[in-house]
C-alpha cells in the first residue's frame, strides 16, 4: 500500500502546476547567472582574487564551468530550499484544504503509510530538483565555459583544486546538497501536518530558513553554541568538500545532524498525524 | 690639512673603484643574458603561500627579447605580480641606474658579491635592486627587488645546464602575505567558529622548477597575444 | 434475525470542552437501508467520521462486519464505500485519474474497465477525462457515488448523496440505493435531510440529537401508520371545521390558514370525510397528506429538548 500510494503522490505532484515552478525558476535563475558570467565574469573573478593581486598574479583559465557551478550553488543556497518547500509544504495541508484528506482518510491505508508515502514522494521530487540543479549548473556551465581548476574562496583563504580532482567532489557535494534539501522538505511536510491551509507551512519553512541563516551568519561568540545544531549551518556543508584537505569528520557530523533532523521531523509528523482528527 | 686631503682622496678613489668593479660584474651578467633572444621551457610551479592552498602546476613559459613573456597553463598558476622581464629590461640600459658594490655574502658555497642597483629616474618602476652575484660565473644567485606597485620581492636562483645563458633551473620567490585581507562575503565555513585560531605565517614561497629549455630556436609572436 | 453489519455502542467524543457525542448507539443489519437522522449539530457527521476512522472516539465500541474497527481497520475499510459531506477530489486531475488514485488504495483490485464502467453507470459517460474542476455540483456528487461503489463494497455510507442533483438524478439515486440493497444484498447507511427520501427508501432508522441516540427501529413501526396530518383546501373553512367537529368526535384540533385546514386523522377516515363534505355541499379543492416522518422527526426532537 505504501508503494501504491507513493505512486499516487507522484501522480499528484506531477499534475500540479506549482510543481514546475521550481524547475522553471531554477532554469531562469541559473540562465541569468550564466549569461551574466559570460558577459562580465572577469570582474567577478577579480573580486575573489583582489586581496592577493597586489603581490600575486593568477594565470590560467579561472572562469570555467567548475567555478560557475560553485558560484551558482553558493548563490542558490537559500533559494532552492524555498522552491522545495513550495511543493512539499503543501503535501498534507493542501489536501486538508481541498477536502481530499477526508476522502483519503476513509480508505484502508494506515496513516503511517499515507504520510510516509508523501515523504517518499517529496524526497523523489527533491531528488529531481537537485539533479536539474546539477545539470544546469555543472553540465551546462562546463559546456558554456569549459573546464579547468577550481578556485574557491573561504574564510581561510583561497583553495585551488586541480581539474582532475573536482568531479568526485561535485558528486559528493550534490549528494550533500540533496540531503540538505531533503531535511528542508521533511521539515515542511512536518509543518504541513499541523496545518489545514496551504500557505502556512510554506511560509513557516521560509521563515525558519531565513531566521536560521541569519543566526548562522552572525559572527558573534554567543551564537557559537547554537550554530552547530542549526539545520541551515549544515546545509552549507557541501562547501567543505572543496577544502584541502577535506574535513571528513566535520562532514560526517553534518550528515548526522541533517539525518537527525530528517528522522526527528518525520517522527514528529507521524506522531501528530496519527493523533489528529480529520475534521476538514 | 694635508692629511685630511689625502684621506678624502683615498676614500673617494675607493668608492670609484667599487663602482667600477660593480659595473664590470653587472655588465658581465647582462652580457650573458643578452645571449638569449628567445626561449621556451617547461615549468612546475609550486606555491606555498599562507591563505592559499594549491597543488603544483605544470606550465610552459615563453620569452622573447626584450620584454615579451608568457606563462601558458590550463591549470591556475600563481605567480608573483612582479614580472620576470622587469629586472632584465631595467638592467639593459646602464644610463638608467647606478651600481654600487656593497659587500659580500656566502650563499651555499659561493662567496657572492652584493651589487646595489639604484634607479636614476624617479619614474622608474624598479626603485632599488639588490643582486647577490656569483663573480666567477656572472650569474645572480639571489635578489631583492623593490618596485613601486608590488613592493619588495626576494628571489633565489639555482642554475644547472643553462648557466651559460644565465637561465636558472629553479627560481624561488619569497612573498610577503601580511597585506592579504579576506573579503567578508560568502566565505563562511560551517565547520569553523568565529574564535578559531588565525594563521600566523606571514611569508610564503613560490618555486618554479624549470626544465627543457629550448633557447634561440625562435618563438612565434602569436604566442604572446591574448 | 439478520446479521449485524454495524454495531455502535455508547459512542463518545469531545472536541476540547465541547461534547459532540455523549452516547450514540445503534445497529445496522444486513441489507438494511438505514436512515441516520438528526438536526444540524446533532452529531451525525461526527458519528460517521468515527465509523470511518477519520476521528478517534473517546469511548465506545464500533464493530463493523463483526470486527472491531480499531483492530481491523484495513479489513473493515476495504469493504466500505462512503461519501462524507461533499465529495472532494483533486481538482487538477480528471475524473478517471481521481478514481484510479482512490482505487489503488481501496484494498481491492479495481481494473481500468471497472472504473470506466462505474463512471458510465453514474451518468458521467464522455466526461471521464475532463478535469474535476470543470464539473458541476451534480457531476461532482455523481463522481462521489462512483468512488464509493467502484470497489464493490458490502457497506455503503452516504451522507446527503442527492444534494445538488436534479429531480431525475434524485430519482436515479433513490432507485440505485434500493437496487443495491434488494438486488445486490448491500447494506446502506443514509444520512439525509430529505426526510421524504428516507421515508421512501429506508427500512430502519435512528434519530440522534445533541450527541445522543433518541430512538431507533423500523421506520414503519416508528411512524405508526394509522395517524397522519392531512391538509384540506376548501372555500368554507369555518363551516368545514364545524361539520367535522360535530361528526367526528375524535377530531378537535384544527390549524386553519386562509382556506386550508390541517388536522390529524386516521388514514382510513380521509375518504369518509371527503364523501361527507360532498354530501354537505362543502366543496373540497384539495387534499394533501403531510410527510409523516417530518412530523415524527420534529416531535422527537422537541421531546428531547
Amino acid at each position: 500500500m505504501l508503494l501504491k500510494n507513493t505512486y499516487n503522490e507522484l501522480i499528484k505532484i506531477l499534475a500540479k502546476p506549482r510543481s514546475y515552478i521550481g524547475f522553471i525558476a531554477l532554469t531562469v535563475l541559473i540562465g541569468v547567472i550564466l549569461l551574466a558570467m559570460k558577459a562580465d565574469g572577469e570582474s567577478f573573478i577579480s573580486f575573489v582574487t583582489s586581496s592577493f593581486e597586489q603581490t600575486l598574479s593568477f594565470n590560467g583559465l579561472i572562469l570555467n564551468g567548475n567555478l560557475i557551478a560553485f558560484i551558482i550553488l553558493q548563490m542558490l543556497i537559500i533559494h532552492v530550499p524555498l522552491l522545495v518547500a513550495l511543493v512539499t509544504g503543501d503535501l498534507v495541508s493542501g489536501e486538508a484544504a481541498m477536502g481530499t484528506l477526508r476522502m483519503m482518510g476513509t480508505k484502508p491505508i494506515s496513516r503511517n503509510s499515507f504520510l510516509l508515502s508523501k515523504f517518499f514522494a517529496g524526497a523523489i521530487y527533491t531528488f529531481f530538483l537537485t539533479v536539474w540543479l546539477a545539470f544546469l549548473s555543472l553540465i551546462i556551465g562546463q559546456y558554456m565555459f569549459g573546464t579547468g581548476d577550481l578556485i574557491v574562496l573561504n574564510s581561510d583563504g583561497l583553495v585551488i583544486i586541480p581539474e582532475n580532482d573536482i568531479m568526485w567532489r561535485y558528486g559528493l557535494a550534490f549528494c550533500l546538497a540533496y540531503l540538505s534539501l531533503l531535511s528542508i522538505a521533511t521539515m515542511s511536510i512536518c509543518f504541513s501536518v499541523f496545518s489545514d491551509n496551504s500557505i502556512g507551512p510554506i511560509v513557516s519553512t521560509m521563515a525558519v530558513i531565513i531566521l536560521f541563516t541569519i543566526i548562522g551568519s552572525l559572527d558573534v561568540p554567543t551564537f557559537d553554541h547554537v550554530q552547530p545544531f542549526l539545520i541551515t549551518t549544515h546545509m552549507a556543508s557541501w562547501r567543505s568538500l572543496f577544502e584541502m584537505p577535506v574535513p571528513y569528520d566535520a562532514i560526517i557530523d553534518s550528515i548526522l545532524i541533517l539525518v537527525f533532523h530528517i528522522v526527528g521531523f518525520t517522527a514528529l509528523a507521524l506522531w501528530w498525524f496519527n493523533k489528529k482528527d480529520i475534521n476538514t | 690639512m694635508k692629511y685630511i686631503l689625502i684621506l678624502v682622496i683615498g676614500l673617494f678613489s675607493g668608492t670609484i673603484q667599487a663602482q667600477d668593479s660593480g659595473n664590470d660584474l653587472l655588465n658581465r651578467v647582462v652580457d650573458k643574458t643578452n645571449l638569449v633572444n628567445d626561449y621556451s621551457a617547461s615549468v612546475i610551479i609550486t606555491p606555498d603561500v599562507p591563505m592559499i592552498k594549491s597543488m603544483p602546476v605544470k606550465a610552459k613559459i615563453y620569452y622573447k627579447k626584450k620584454d615579451k613573456f608568457k606563462v601558458v597553463s590550463k591549470s591556475i598558476a600563481i605567480l608573483p605580480k612582479q614580472g620576470f622581464t622587469d629586472v632584465n629590461v631595467f638592467l639593459s640600459d646602464p644610463k638608467k641606474y647606478m651600481v654600487v658594490e656593497a659587500g659580500e655574502k656566502l650563499i651555499g658555497t659561493v662567496q657572492t658579491k652584493l651589487l646595489t642597483v639604484i634607479a636614476n629616474e624617479s619614474s622608474s618602476e624598479i626603485i632599488l635592486a639588490k643582486l647577490w652575484v656569483d663573480p666567477d660565473k656572472a650569474v645572480v644567485l639571489a635578489s631583492e627587488v623593490t618596485t613601486r606597485s608590488a613592493g619588495t620581492v626576494k628571489i633565489e636562483y639555482i642554475y644547472s645546464n643553462q648557466i651559460r645563458f644565465g637561465l636558472p633551473s629553479q627560481i624561488k620567490f619569497i612573498v610577503n602575505v601580511k597585506e592579504f585581507k579576506m573579503p567578508k562575503s560568502f566565505s563562511s565555513n560551517p565547520h569553523k567558529s568565529s574564535t578559531a585560531k588565525k594563521n600566523k605565517r606571514k611569508v610564503g614561497t613560490i618555486v618554479l622548477d624549470i626544465t627543457n629549455y629550448i633557447v634561440n630556436k625562435g618563438v612565434s609572436d602569436s604566442i604572446f597575444q591574448n | 434475525m439478520s446479521e449485524v453489519v454495524v454495531s455502535v455502542k455508547n459512542l463518545k467524543k469531545s472536541f476540547k470542552d465541547f461534547k459532540a457525542l455523549k452516547d450514540v448507539s445503534f445497529s445496522v443489519y444486513k441489507n438494511d437501508v438505514f436512515g441516520f437522522l438528526g438536526p444540524n449539530g446533532a452529531g451525525k457527521s461526527t458519528s460517521l467520521r468515527c465509523m470511518l476512522s477519520l476521528i478517534d472516539s473517546d469511548d465506545g465500541q464500533i464493530e463493523i462486519f463483526g470486527k472491531s474497527l480499531r483492530k481491523n481497520r484495513f479489513d473493515v475499510l476495504s469493504n466500505i464505500g462512503s461519501i462524507i459531506e461533499k465529495p472532494d477530489f483533486y481538482k487538477y486531475l480528471s475524473a478517471f485519474k481521481n478514481l484510479e488514485i482512490m482505487a489503488r488504495i481501496s484494498g481491492r483490485q479495481v481494473s481500468k474497465s471497472e472504473i470506466e464502467d462505474i463512471i458510465h453507470f453514474v451518468g458521467l459517460k464522455g466526461r471521464e477525462y475532463s478535469k474535476f474542476k470543470t464539473f458541476s455540483h451534480g457531476m461532482k456528487q455523481r463522481l462521489g457515488i462512483a468512488q464509493a461503489l467502484m470497489h464493490n463494497p458490502d457497506l455503503i455510507i452516504l451522507d446527503e448523496p442527492t444534494t445538488g442533483l436534479d429531480p431525475q438524478g434524485i430519482v436515479d439515486i433513490r432507485e440505485l440505493i434500493l437496487k443495491l440493497s434488494k438486488e445486490q444484498g448491500k447494506t446502506v447507511i443514509l444520512s439525509s435531510h430529505q426526510l421524504s427520501e428516507i421515508e421512501m427508501i429506508a427500512n430502519r432508522m435512528v434519530i440522534i440529537n445533541k450527541g445522543k441516540s433518541i430512538i431507533e427501529g423500523d421506520v414503519s413501526e416508528l411512524l405508526n401508520s394509522s395517524q397522519m396530518m392531512v391538509k384540506f383546501s376548501c372555500e368554507e373553512p369555518e363551516r368545514f371545521c364545524d361539520v367535522i367537529s360535530n361528526e367526528f368526535s375524535n377530531i378537535s384540533e384544527f390549524n386553519v390558514t386562509d382556506s386550508e385546514i390541517e388536522f390529524e386523522i386516521n388514514r382510513e377516515d380521509i375518504s369518509e370525510i371527503n364523501a361527507f363534505m360532498v354530501h354537505q355541499k362543502i366543496k373540497i379543492s384539495g387534499i394533501e397528506q403531510k410527510r409523516k416522518l417530518e412530523d415524527y422527526f420534529i416531535k422527537m426532537i422537541q421531546n428531547e429538548d
